[in-house]
C-alpha cells in the first residue's frame, strides 16, 4: 500500500508499531484457527481409549501412528485407491471447470452480444436451486447416457459450473478496458486477446477458483455415493463410511483418515498460494 | 454494422460454447426439471398417485407450521453473514501489507475451510464440551474474573436457546429461551470457518488488482488510511463484494445442510434444521419429492428476489 | 499461464491413462456378480465372505451406504439399483413394496423350503406385508441392560439380578451416580441412547402409537403420557440418566447414537441400555480391559419392549434373482445364523439357533455367560408398530423431536405426547386427503369400527 520510505523517527516508530499490532492481532487469530486443527492431527495418534478419556489434553500419552498404517492398509477397503480417485476426479473437475468458466466468462465480461445480461442472469438464477432437487433429474440423466459408475460421470456434470462462470466475470470486470482496446488497435483477435492478454492478468481469479473447485469437489458426498457402485470407483468420503457406522465410530482412525483427507488440499492451497503471490506483485506494477 | 454484430455474435458462441452446452445438460434440464415437479405430488416412491396438483404445493406450504419455523432457523443462522464477510475483508487488508510470514498466515487462516464432515462434529463436539471444551473454560474464566461466577455459561448444543429468544415449537419470542444455543454454535462455527476462507482471498486477489497509482494519487491529496479505504480499496472491491455477497447469500439461504446432516440431525428439537436440510428430509425420509421441489422453488424466488435487489443497488458502483 | 494450462492438460491426461490401467481386471472366472447395498464394517465382510467360500458360483459384493435410504431409492428408481438391499423398519418395507422395488418371494421361499415363521415374530413385519414374503431378516435383537461389572465391584454393590424392577433399580443407579465437587457428571447409573425410550418405556407401559387399524395416533394415552413422564423422570427428578448437556459434557468423541457405546465403554456409566450388537465395538482390543455383565431390563408395568433388526430384500428388476435368492437361502440356513451368533451382530434371524449351547456359550469368549439374557430379551419383544396411512419416517422424527423436549425438560411427558400424536394425526389427515386410493381404504376401516384421526368433524378429509 503505501511505499514511501518514514521521514522521521515518529514515523518509523508509528510504522513499526502499526505492523507489530498487525502481526499480534493476525497471530492470535492464526492460532484460534489453528488449535482445532492441531488438535485433530494429535488425536490421529491417540489409542482410543486416550481419545474417550476425558482430559483435554492434546498431547498423546501413548503415541499410536499405527493409526495411519492401521487406515492405509486395511485389508476391507483400499484406501489409497479411493485416495487417488478423490484427487484424480476433483484435479479433472478444477482444469475442466477454469478452462470453460474462463472461456464463458471472457464472452460475458469483454463481448457485447444481444443477450448477453439474460442469459447471464439465467446463469446466476441456476445457482440459487437447492442441489438436493436436481440430483434425482441429473441422475437419470446419467443412466440415459450410459455414465453411471464411471470417472467422467463424476466429473462431467461437476465440470460446468455457473459459479466458476460468474467468479470469473467479476474478475475480468476489475481488468482495465484499455489493455484490450490497445490489443485490438494493434490487430489482435479476439481470441489472442483472451490468450494473451486477459487470462494472465485473471491469475489470481483462476487461482481461487482452482482453489474453491478442488475442495469443494473433493469432498462431495451425495452424488459419489448413489452414481458409484463399483469398488475401485469409490471416493474418499465414501470410504470413510467403514470407519463411521452404527456399530460405532472409530475416533482415532476417523482422525487419521480426515488428516490424510485434507493433506492433498493443503498441498494444493501452499502450491497454489505461490502463484496468487506472483498475481499480487505482478497487479502491483501493472502499467 | 449487422455484419460487425453477426461477428460478434459468433465469436461470442465460440467462446460460450462448450460451458454453455454443458450448462443447459447438467444444470439447466435439471433445474427446469424440478420446476415441473413443484407442480405435481410426486412421490419419490410412487406410494401415492402421480397427480398435476398446480398450485397446490405453494398453498400447502404457506400453511405449513414446519415450513415458517425452518425458514426462520434459515434467516437466523444468516445473522453471521455480514461479521464473516468484514472479518474477511479485514484480514485480507492485514494480508495485503508486505508483512513477512504471509504464506503461513494464508494457509492457517485457510485451514479451518479444510475440515469438513465427521472430523468437523468431533471436534466441535470437543470444542462445544459444557464443562471441559475450550470455549466454555475460557467464559468461565472471564466470568470469575468479573465476579460474575454464579453465572452459568451457555450449554451450547443440546440447547434450543438463542439470541432472539426464538421459540422451538412455533413462531414466536419467549423470554426463556433467551441464552446462546445450538444455532448460534453454528453461527460461530460458521464464522470461524468463513473469516478466513474462500472470501478473503477473493478480497486478496482482488486488493491485488487495484492499481497502486489510485493509492498515491490519493495520498497526494492528503487523504489518510480510512479515506484512502473509502474512495479507494473500497470502490475498487465493487464487484468482489458484490460477487460475495451475493454467493453468500445464496449459500446462506442454502446452507446449514452439511451440519445439520452430519452433527445435529437437525436438531435440538429442530433448531438447527434449515430449509435446506427440510427439502432434504421431505424428499429423501418422506418421498415427497414433488413438494420438495416446491419449497426449493419458493427459497430460489427469495434468493433471486435479493439478488435482483443486490444487482440494481450494486451496479451503480460496478462500471460494465 | 497458458503453459500451466496446457501443463496441467498433459498431465491430467498421463493420470487418466494411468488410471484406466490400474482398473481391476474383469472377472476371469465366471461367477455371477451380486451386489449387496448395505452399511460397512468389520462383520460384514466376514459375512459376505462366508457366502462366497459356500457358494463358488457366485461373488457377492458389498457396496457401501449410510443408513438413509436414498442410495437406494435413487439407483432403483432409475433402474439400476443393487440386486439386495436392506430394510431396517417396517414402513421401509411398505414403501419399497408400493413402489414397486422389493420382489415378491413368496412362492420363491416355497420352493426353497424357507418357511419364514421360523423367525422371530417382532421381526416378520420386516419382510412380510399383506401376507406376502419379500426378504428375510438378517439379525434381530431387543434391548437389555449392559452392566460394568468393575465399577458395581468399586462401589460394593451386587449385581444386578432378572426379576427386578423400576423401584429396585433407582436406588441402585442412585448410588451408582458420581459427581464431582463442582457439580459436574463424572459417572451416571445409567446410559440410554436417543431411540431407546421409545422401545423400552412406552413398550413397558404397554402403549401402542397406533389403533390396531393403523387409523389414529394414540400416542396421547395416558400409558404413553406416563411412559415418558417416567423418562423424563429418570433424567430431572432421579437423576440417575444423564441429560443431553451432561452426556455431552462426557463426551469427547463419538457421535449421536454410537455416543452411548463409546461413553459406556469409558467407564462413564456404571449400566446402560443397549444391544447384543455392541460387543461389535466391545469386543475390540480397545475394550479388552472391561468387564461387562448383561441382565434383563427392570420390568415397568410389564416386560413387554420394542425388537428391531435388519432384513434383506431383492430387487425386483435385479437380473441376478437366482444369485439374491440363494443369499436369501443362505441367511436362513445354519452358516449365517451361527456366524451371527458367534459375531455377536445383535442375534440371528432364524429362533431355533439361539436355543443351541453354541449360542449360549461362545468357545473364543467364555466370559460372555449372559447370552440368555438377550435372548430373553428377543422373546419378550413385540415389533415396532407401522400405520399405513403416515410415512414412519416423518414419525421418527416427531419422536426425535418431542424426545428432545423430553430431554430438555421444556415440555412435560403428557405435553410431548400429546403434541407427538396432533402432529401424527395431522400427517394421517394430511396423506389420506392426497390419495384417494387410500382414504377408501381409511373409510372402510372407520366403517368396520375403527376410530378416525380427528376429533370434530369438520376436520375430516
Amino acid at each position: 500500500m503505501s511505499t514511501n520510505k518514514p521521514r522521521t523517527l515518529s514515523e518509523w516508530w508509528f510504522r513499526t508499531g502499526r505492523f507489530a499490532v498487525s502481526h499480534a492481532f493476525l497471530a492470535v487469530v492464526a492460532l484460534t484457527m489453528l488449535l482445532p486443527f492441531l488438535w485433530m492431527v494429535f488425536a490421529s495418534f491417540k489409542p482410543l481409549n486416550e481419545i474417550q478419556q476425558f482430559n483435554l489434553n492434546p498431547l498423546p500419552v501413548n503415541w499410536q501412528p499405527s493409526n495411519y498404517t492401521d487406515v492405509l492398509n486395511n485389508k476391507d477397503i483400499s484406501f489409497k485407491r479411493y485416495y487417488f480417485n478423490s484427487v484424480f476426479v476433483a484435479a479433472w473437475v478444477t482444469l475442466l471447470t477454469c478452462f470453460t468458466s474462463s472461456l464463458a466468462a471472457f464472452a460475458f465480461a469483454r463481448l457485447r452480444w444481444p443477450g448477453r445480461d439474460h442469459v447471464f442472469k439465467l446463469y446466476l438464477a441456476t445457482m440459487m436451486i437447492p442441489g438436493v432437487v436436481t440430483m434425482i433429474p441429473n441422475y437419470t440423466l446419467m443412466v440415459k447416457m450410459h455414465l453411471l459408475d464411471s470417472y467422467i460421470g463424476l466429473i462431467v456434470p461437476a465440470a460446468f459450473s455457473a459459479f466458476g462462470t460468474f467468479l470469473l466475470r467479476q474478475f475480468m470486470l476489475t481488468i482495465p478496458p484499455s489493455l484490450d482496446e490497445a490489443a485490438t488497435i494493434d490487430g489482435a483477435s479476439a481470441w489472442q486477446v483472451y490468450w494473451d492478454v486477459i487470462l494472465p492478468l485473471a491469475r489470481p481469479g483462476l487461482i481461487v477458483l482452482s482453489i474453491f473447485t478442488f475442495m469443494g469437489n473433493y469432498g462431495s458426498f451425495f452424488w459419489p455415493l448413489v452414481l458409484i457402485k463399483s469398488e475401485h470407483l469409490r471416493t474418499l468420503p465414501i470410504g470413510m463410511l467403514y470407519f463411521d457406522t452404527v456399530y460405532g465410530r472409530q475416533t482415532n482412525l476417523i482422525m487419521a483418515a480426515s488428516v490424510m483427507n485434507i493433506l492433498p488440499l493443503v498441498i494444493l492451497f501452499i502450491l497454489m498460494q505461490k502463484y496468487l503471490v506472483q498475481g499480487i506483485q505482478l497487479g502491483a506494477v501493472k502499467g | 454494422m449487422k455484419r460487425r454484430n453477426r461477428l460478434v455474435l459468433g465469436t461470442a458462441l465460440c467462446f460460450l460454447l462448450p460451458n454453455f452446452l454443458g450448462f443447459l445438460v447438467f444444470t439447466l434440464f435439471p433445474v427446469l426439471f424440478s420446476l415441473g415437479a413443484a407442480f405435481t405430488n410426486w412421490n419419490l416412491m410412487k406410494t401415492v398417485s402421480f397427480q398435476w396438483v398446480g398450485i397446490g404445493n405453494f398453498a400447502k406450504l404457506f400453511s405449513d407450521h414446519d415450513f415458517w419455523l425452518y425458514f426462520i432457523n434459515t434467516i437466523y443462522f444468516m445473522l453471521g453473514m455480514p461479521v464473516a464477510i468484514a472479518a474477511s475483508l479485514f484480514l485480507a487488508i492485514l494480508l495485503s501489507q508486505r508483512l513477512r510470514g504471509m504464506v503461513a498466515y494464508r494457509t492457517l487462516f485457510y485451514l479451518p475451510s479444510f475440515t469438513s464432515g465427521v472430523a468437523l462434529l468431533i471436534l466441535w463436539k470437543a470444542l462445544y464440551n459444557p464443562n471441559f471444551g475450550p470455549i466454555n473454560v475460557i467464559i468461565e474464566s472471564v466470568l470469575q474474573w468479573l465476579h460474575l461466577g454464579h453465572i452459568e455459561p451457555p450449554t451450547w448444543l443440546s440447547s434450543t436457546k438463542n439470541l432472539l429468544a426464538l421459540s422451538a415449537e412455533r413462531v414466536d419470542i419467549v423470554a426463556s429461551q433467551f441464552g446462546l444455543g445450538a444455532r448460534d454454535a453454528i453461527i460461530i462455527m460458521g464464522i470461524w470457518t468463513a473469516a478466513g476462507g474462500g472470501n478473503m482471498l477473493l478480497y486478496l486477489a482482488g486488493i491485488s488488482n487495484i492499481p497502486p497509482e489510485l493509492y498515491e494519487a490519493a495520498s497526494i491529496d492528503g487523504a489518510g488510511r480510512w479515506a484512502q479505504f473509502r474512495h479507494v480499496t473500497w470502490p475498487q472491491l465493487a464487484p468482489t463484494t458484490f460477487f460475495i455477497v451475493i454467493m453468500s447469500v445464496i449459500g446462506g439461504l442454502q446452507g446449514g445442510f452439511e451440519q445439520a446432516r452430519v452433527m445435529t440431525l437437525g436438531g435440538p428439537a429442530g433448531t438447527t434444521t434449515t430449509l435446506s436440510y427440510y427439502i432434504y428430509t421431505k424428499a429423501f425420509e418422506e418421498f415427497q419429492i414433488g413438494y420438495a421441489s416446491a419449497v426449493a422453488w419458493v427459497l430460489f424466488t427469495i434468493v433471486f428476489a435479493i439478488t435482483l435487489v443486490n444487482w440494481r443497488f450494486g451496479s451503480r458502483y460496478v462500471n460494465e | 499461464m497458458k503453459y500451466v494450462f496446457l501443463g496441467s492438460f498433459i498431465v491430467m491426461t498421463l493420470l487418466s491413462v494411468a488410471a484406466w490401467m490400474w482398473r481391476p481386471g474383469g472377472r476371469d472366472d465366471d461367477r455371477v456378480e451380486i451386489v449387496w447395498v448395505c452399511d460397512d464394517n468389520p462383520v460384514r465382510r466376514e459375512q459376505i465372505d462366508l457366502f462366497n467360500r459356500l457358494n463358488p458360483q457366485y461373488h457377492l459384493r458389498l457396496d457401501p451406504q449410510n443408513m438413509g435410504m436414498e442410495k437406494t431409492i435413487v439407483q432403483c428408481l432409475a433402474g439400476v439399483g443393487p440386486d439386495i438391499f436392506d430394510c431396517y423398519s417396517g414402513f421401509q418395507l411398505t414403501a419399497f413394496v408400493r413402489s414397486g422395488i422389493a420382489y415378491d418371494c413368496t412362492e420363491a421361499f416355497q420352493a426353497r423350503g424357507i418357511d419364514i415363521f421360523k423367525v422371530w415374530p417382532c421381526l416378520l413385519p420386516l419382510v412380510r406385508y399383506e401376507e406376502r414374503v419379500y426378504g428375510h431378516p438378517g439379525n434381530g435383537g431387543g434391548p437389555a441392560l449392559w452392566f460394568n461389572k468393575a465399577i458395581f465391584d468399586a462401589a460394593g454393590e451386587p449385581y444386578p439380578k432378572s426379576d427386578w424392577t423400576w423401584r429396585e433399580f433407582l436406588p441402585i443407579a442412585k448410588r451408582l451416580t458420581k459427581f464431582d465437587s463442582r457439580g459436574r457428571p463424572i459417572q451416571f447409573g445409567l446410559m440410554m441412547g436417543t431411540w431407546d425410550w421409545i422401545g423400552v418405556f412406552l413398550g413397558q407401559w404397554n402403549a401402542t402409537i397406533y389403533t390396531p387399524e393403523g387409523t389414529r395416533c394414540v400416542l396421547d394415552s395416558p400409558e404413553a403420557c406416563a411412559a415418558a413422564q417416567f423418562y423424563q423422570d429418570l433424567i430431572h427428578t432421579h437423576h440417575v440418566l444423564p441429560s443431553p448437556t451432561e452426556e455431552l459434557a462426557m463426551a469427547t468423541a463419538g457421535g449421536w447414537g454410537s455416543g452411548t457405546i463409546s461413553l459406556f465403554g469409558a467407564g462413564r456409566g456404571a449400566m446402560a441400555v443397549g444391544g447384543r450388537w455392541w460387543l461389535c465395538m466391545l469386543r475390540g482390543k480397545d475394550y479388552a480391559h472391561l468387564r461387562l455383565g448383561a441382565v434383563e431390563i427392570p420390568a415397568g408395568p410389564s416386560r413387554r419392549l420394542f425388537g428391531y433388526g435388519r432384513a434383506s430384500l431383492i430387487n425386483a428388476k435385479s437380473p441376478n434373482r437366482d444369485g439374491a435368492l440363494a443369499f436369501l437361502e443362505y441367511l436362513h440356513g445354519p452358516d449365517w445364523n451361527n456366524l451371527i451368533n458367534r459375531q455377536a451382530d445383535a442375534l440371528a434371524p432364524v429362533m431355533a439357533y439361539n436355543y443351541t449351547d453354541d449360542f449360549l456359550h461362545n468357545p473364543e469368549h467364555p466370559e460372555e455367560d449372559y447370552n440368555a439374557v438377550w435372548r430373553a430379551a428377543l422373546e419378550d419383544a413385540v415389533p415396532f408398530e407401522v400405520s399405513p396411512y403416515v410415512n414412519g419416517q416423518f414419525v421418527d422424527r416427531v419422536f426425535l423431536k418431542q424426545g428432545d423436549f423430553l430431554r430438555e425438560r421444556i415440555k412435560t411427558g403428557a405435553e410431548a405426547m400429546r403434541d407427538a400424536a396432533r402432529a401424527i394425526n395431522e400427517a394421517i389427515v394430511e396423506q389420506i386427503r392426497g390419495d384417494p386410493e387410500l382414504k377408501d381404504r381409511y373409510f372402510q376401516a372407520l366403517a368396520a369400527g375403527a376410530r378416525p384421526a380427528w376429533d370434530r368433524p369438520e376436520d375430516a378429509p
